[in-house]
């Protein structure tokens, strides 16, 4: 048991999907066990919503699990992978926009639980750089929702950008459209704030 | 003073270090000569340090990343839960269809409807079935067997947050935790006892 796991991590994805395919289950639990906190993370930077986040990283690997039968390698497992999340996101995106639950506090992340807490740092500084990193949010919040999933995968998520087509379903020169875009819409929502010393 | 000819997209190609070396080195000696790029490079550099940064901020922590699995599996077996009774719920509004359509027709075909229902019968039992039930089982036994890790954890952690730590808010917590996973088993009595220890400062 203990060799397998060893075994597990030097295997790569599509072998252990291999595996799966032919009757493996542990199979299916190293690439849980892989992929999870980078999908969760994805999620959460994507609809910024806690415990939607974590709804949606177990609906996508519900969604693995049941496809994975049939699944060819084609591209990499985890650029399925990213699509099944970024089609979610999506989705919840799209869901959100015709009714809205929730008002923009709710959905503010609790990061006071999600980044460590240092006893000796300066409260007064935390609170600053919390105030700061949540203004840049919202400007990448901004970015249209294709702009934005460009922008998450290829910068965050550590795609290439033939990965982020793939994805994304898109050509590889839309993708840089999209980016060189979100970049630049970045700048211009950011270049005042920090000009100025707000951020 | 005009603006350079040369396109944002390769400045921001060049910040965002998406350059091939081809078009890398030819770009680095255009930026020596031309302050307009090299202003457009320094500030498309700023917003990506900017975001790179607030962006890091947003941690999942290990606590929440514990049950991701064992949710899965739950997911799973419920799926397969509710595939299993809509099958049976379509058999029986087949059934009942079927069973219209005789009652308009003569009473001879009920022989007809027997057999049609043994026929049924054997499809709902037969080969579906048995290519589900191992996955429940499977989905079953993983949701046990990521239980029982969770309550190995949280108990271990309990002990080294309240001997190595003297963390007693973080020691009850964990306690609390794995009473929740150990729910209808023995180990939810091995909690409350640490947990009495605790309350009594033992």
């Amino acid at each position: 048991m203990f060799i397998a796991g060893i075994m597990d991590k030097l295997i790569d994805d599509e072998m252990l999907v291999a595996q799966f395919q032919s009757g493996r289950q542990n199979a299916f639990d190293e690439l849980m066990k892989r992929y999870k906190a980078k999908i969760f993370s994805y999620l959460l930077r994507s609809v910024r919503n806690y415990e939607d986040a974590e709804d949606i990283t177990i609906e996508v690997f519900f969604k693995a699990y049941r496809a994975l039968d049939n699944w060819q390698p084609k591209a990499k497992f985890s650029t399925w992978l990213y699509k099944i999340a970024s089609n979610l996101a999506i989705d919840y995106h799209r869901t959100k926009g015709r009714h809205p639950v929730y008002a923009l506090e709710d959905l503010e992340i609790p990061e006071a639980n999600l980044v460590a807490t240092d006893l000796h740092s300066d409260p007064v500084h935390q609170v600053e750089e919390q105030e700061r990193g949540r203004i840049i949010r919202e400007a990448v919040d901004q970015l249209s929702p294709k702009q934005k999933a460009v922008f998450m995968l290829s910068r965050y998520e550590g795609l290439q950008l033939k990965e982020v087509a793939e994805t994304l379903d898109m050509a590889e020169g839309t993708v840089k459209i999209h980016l060189h875009r979100a970049v630049k819409r970045l700048q211009t929502l950011l270049r005042p704030l920090w000009e100025n010393n707000e951020i | 003073m005009p603006k350079c000819i040369k396109s944002e997209g390769q400045a921001i190609d060049y910040a965002s270090k998406l350059l091939s070396p081809e078009e890398e080195d030819p770009f680095k000696e255009h930026l020596k000569n031309c302050p307009d790029c090299t202003e457009a490079v320094q500030s498309f550099r700023t917003v990506l340090q900017l975001t790179d940064k607030a962006q890091a901020e947003l941690r999942v922590p290990e606590l929440a990343l514990q049950d991701i699995e064992m949710n899965v599996y739950k997911r799973l077996a419920a799926a397969h839960e509710q595939t299993l009774l809509s099958r049976v719920r379509a058999y029986l509004v087949n059934f009942g269809s079927l069973f219209r359509w005789q009652r308009t027709a003569a009473a001879s075909t009920i022989a007809v409807a027997l057999i049609t229902i043994a026929l049924l019968w054997g499809e709902l039992f037969s080969p579906e079935p048995e290519m589900l039930l191992p996955d429940t089982q499977s989905a079953v036994a993983r949701i046990e067997q990521y239980r029982q890790q969770h309550i190995q954890r949280n108990l271990e952690e309990a002990f080294i947050t309240h001997h190595l730590r003297n963390d007693a808010w973080e020691t009850e917590s964990r306690l609390h935790r794995m009473k929740e996973h150990a729910h209808g088993t023995n180990w939810t009595k091995v909690a409350d006892d640490h947990l009495q220890n605790l309350h009594s400062g033992h």
